[in-house]
């Protein structure tokens, strides 16, 4: 697994070379302070559950920016960029093995990602103070709902390094990736539309509601709540979607 | 056409190269063969690349694998270093077998690949120190194997800069660098000097010359005059078949293509008449060009040096010579011969 931490290693000196990562954060952190702001100012006026702040913070779109568009972008370098360049031969006939470099990719995405994450905890404990919210955060409901967000991320991270193993386009891989996560997003309301009746069978609704995730946060997450299905089934689709990227790599050497 | 001779034996950088052998990374299992390959065939689609392909490279030899474009070069290539799995056929690196143990081979080779495709986000040493680690270069030598690597190639003046901001010179010697920075006994490198000026072409033909010391070498190119000056061995392959495999020494002897070529001051028919009895000169032709001088050219045997028979038949009959020269083929009338010409012989007989 050597070959994997030197890949990492190179894969986040990449990310903090790229200004696309600083866009994102800019980005990110400007509109996450307004929101977060704004929702602070409605709990204090309104005098609301303080407890129930974290699972506010998952509603704000800024959360969907992160969960949408952020992965695929993140990752629409990672086989893409290599293969559009040609760099991918000299990866390919270094002495490692694919699934090192699969792996080394996608522990550098989602290290990267759940740093841009990290200034968040700074927001919350700054909000604790008293000129804001004046109490302690439930310590709980945060950290199971941070605990979430990063094997969500994984999952759909690994699915971005898929998207951009299939393509030299780095658009393409983008797309395909933010397709992905918006149909998980939005799919499971369309489905229970659909199929009505047919979807209350156990396993259709065992199945929508493991896809439903931004439900799932506000349900569980968010709330300080841990399922441990849910973890199998983030932790699950992860290494299926990074077993297909070390596939598609591999396949290469076929062509 | 093919024309086979027995390897080069013992060249001088066969012998240097056994005297510092300890820098070498070392090898089971290769007994001096350093990479072997049998009835090699590649097909991408329908289009064959290489097409029954064999060869063989000592320990210490420079091999220069010359063809036109489109050749198979890369291919063939590409199939050593694991990057293309080959359709069929029996390849080995190093001892080790292309298809079952790719990460051996891949060991002991360093790869220049054509169009050195690199990292544009890093800094030069950045880069060289990446792959250096990815190539399992242990940490506590990495540096020195990194300094050493960027001396050689030398790239240490544009150490700090970005690889996406220095010439094609510096990318193309950072790749080179790259190649040998976990010091692999085998280096393979496709087309190192193309897109090169001729001082830069001159540099990387000197440090390959240097590299040649410690290293088994197999580099392609279509320049000639490029391998003729560096290799100890050169194969030609036209249309992913081998046409030849020797020196240039060698190739260039087995060329039956001299020419000999006179002018005198004589009419053009007392020249031809001078010289038609001469048994060692076929299609012999004069012609006038002015000042009562004529030029004659003829094609001569392959053996022997027609030279002195020559000026004395001449002198004989009285004629004052102006120039008498005797045209050696070059390598590159012989891979002329090999290639296009082998083509257009064989559209001409069917």
């Amino acid at each position: 697994m050597k070959g994997a931490m030197v890949t990492l290693q190179k894969e986040l000196m990449s990310y903090f070379y790229s200004p696309v990562s600083y866009l994102i954060a800019v980005l990110f952190y400007l509109w996450r302070g307004f929101e977060v702001f704004g929702a602070v100012q409605m709990f204090s006026s309104f005098k609301l559950d303080q407890d129930l702040f974290p699972s506010a913070c998952y509603g704000l779109t800024s959360t969907f920016f992160m969960v949408l568009l952020v992965p695929g972008v993140l990752t629409m370098r990672c086989f893409a960029e290599e293969r559009r360049s040609g760099s991918i031969e000299m990866l390919m006939t270094a002495p490692v093995r694919d699934v090192e470099v699969v792996l080394g990719k996608w522990l550098a995405a989602v290290a990267f990602y759940s740093l841009l994450w990290m200034p968040t905890v700074v927001l919350l404990w700054a909000l604790s103070l008293p000129p804001f919210l004046g109490t302690d955060l439930a310590f709980g409901p945060v950290v199971s709902a941070y605990v979430g967000m990063f094997l969500l991320s994984s999952m759909l991270l690994a699915f971005g390094c898929f998207a951009s193993s299939l393509t030299d386009n780095l658009l393409l891989a983008a797309i395909s990736a933010i397709l992905f996560n918006l149909g998980l997003l939005k799919l499971p309301d369309l489905l229970r539309q659909e199929l009505g009746e047919s979807a209350k069978g156990y396993y259709m609704e065992q199945l929508l509601s493991k896809l439903d995730v931004m439900g799932n946060f506000a349900q569980w997450w968010a709330r300080g709540l841990v399922d441990t299905s849910q973890i199998w089934f983030y932790a699950g689709g992860t290494m299926f979607f990074l077993f297909l990227t070390t596939l598609s790599f591999s396949a290469r050497r076929v062509a | 056409m093919l024309w086979s001779l027995p390897p080069a034996g013992g060249g001088p950088a066969t012998v240097t190269a056994t005297a510092r052998m300890d820098y070498v990374r070392p090898l089971r299992r290769s007994n001096g063969m350093m990479i072997s390959v049998r009835d090699l065939r590649k097909q991408f689609g329908s289009t064959t690349a290489v097409d029954g392909l064999s060869f063989e490279v000592q320990r210490g030899e420079v091999v220069g694998f010359l063809g036109p474009n489109g050749a198979g070069k890369t291919t063939t290539i590409r199939v050593l270093t694991c990057f293309h799995p080959a359709s069929s056929g029996d390849v080995r690196v190093a001892g080790f077998d292309v298809r079952t143990q790719p990460l051996e081979v891949r060991k002991n080779i360093g790869y220049l690949p054509e169009n050195v495709p690199l990292y544009p986000d890093l800094r030069v040493e950045e880069y060289l120190r990446y792959r250096a680690a990815l190539k399992g270069v242990p940490r506590k030598q990495r540096q020195s194997n990194v300094e050493r690597a960027m001396e050689r190639a030398g790239v240490l003046d544009v150490r700090n800069k970005l690889v996406g901001h220095v010439s094609r010179g510096y990318r193309q010697r950072t790749g080179l660098a790259d190649a040998m920075v976990a010091n692999p006994p085998i280096l393979i490198l496709d087309e190192p000097t193309s897109g090169l000026d001729p001082n830069q072409r001159r540099r990387i033909k000197a440090l390959v010359k240097e590299l040649a010391q410690e290293h088994t070498i197999l580099f392609s190119s279509h320049i000639l005059a490029e391998v003729q000056d560096v290799s100890s061995r050169i194969l030609v392959i036209h249309r992913g078949r081998m046409r030849a495999d020797g020196t240039a020494d060698q190739l260039v002897a087995q060329s039956t293509e001299r020419a000999l070529m006179v002018e005198a001051h004589a009419p053009a028919a007392a020249l031809q008449q001078a010289l038609v009895a001469l048994p060692f000169l076929r299609g012999a032709t004069a012609e006038d060009v002015g000042d009562g001088i004529a030029r004659l050219r003829a094609q001569v045997d392959p053996l022997g040096d027609p030279r002195d028979a020559t000026m004395a038949a001449l002198a004989q009959r009285g004629i004052v010579v102006r120039e008498l020269r005797l045209d050696m083929p070059t390598l590159e009338e012989f891979f002329y011969r090999v290639t296009e010409g082998a083509d257009r012989a064989e559209e001409g007989v069917a």
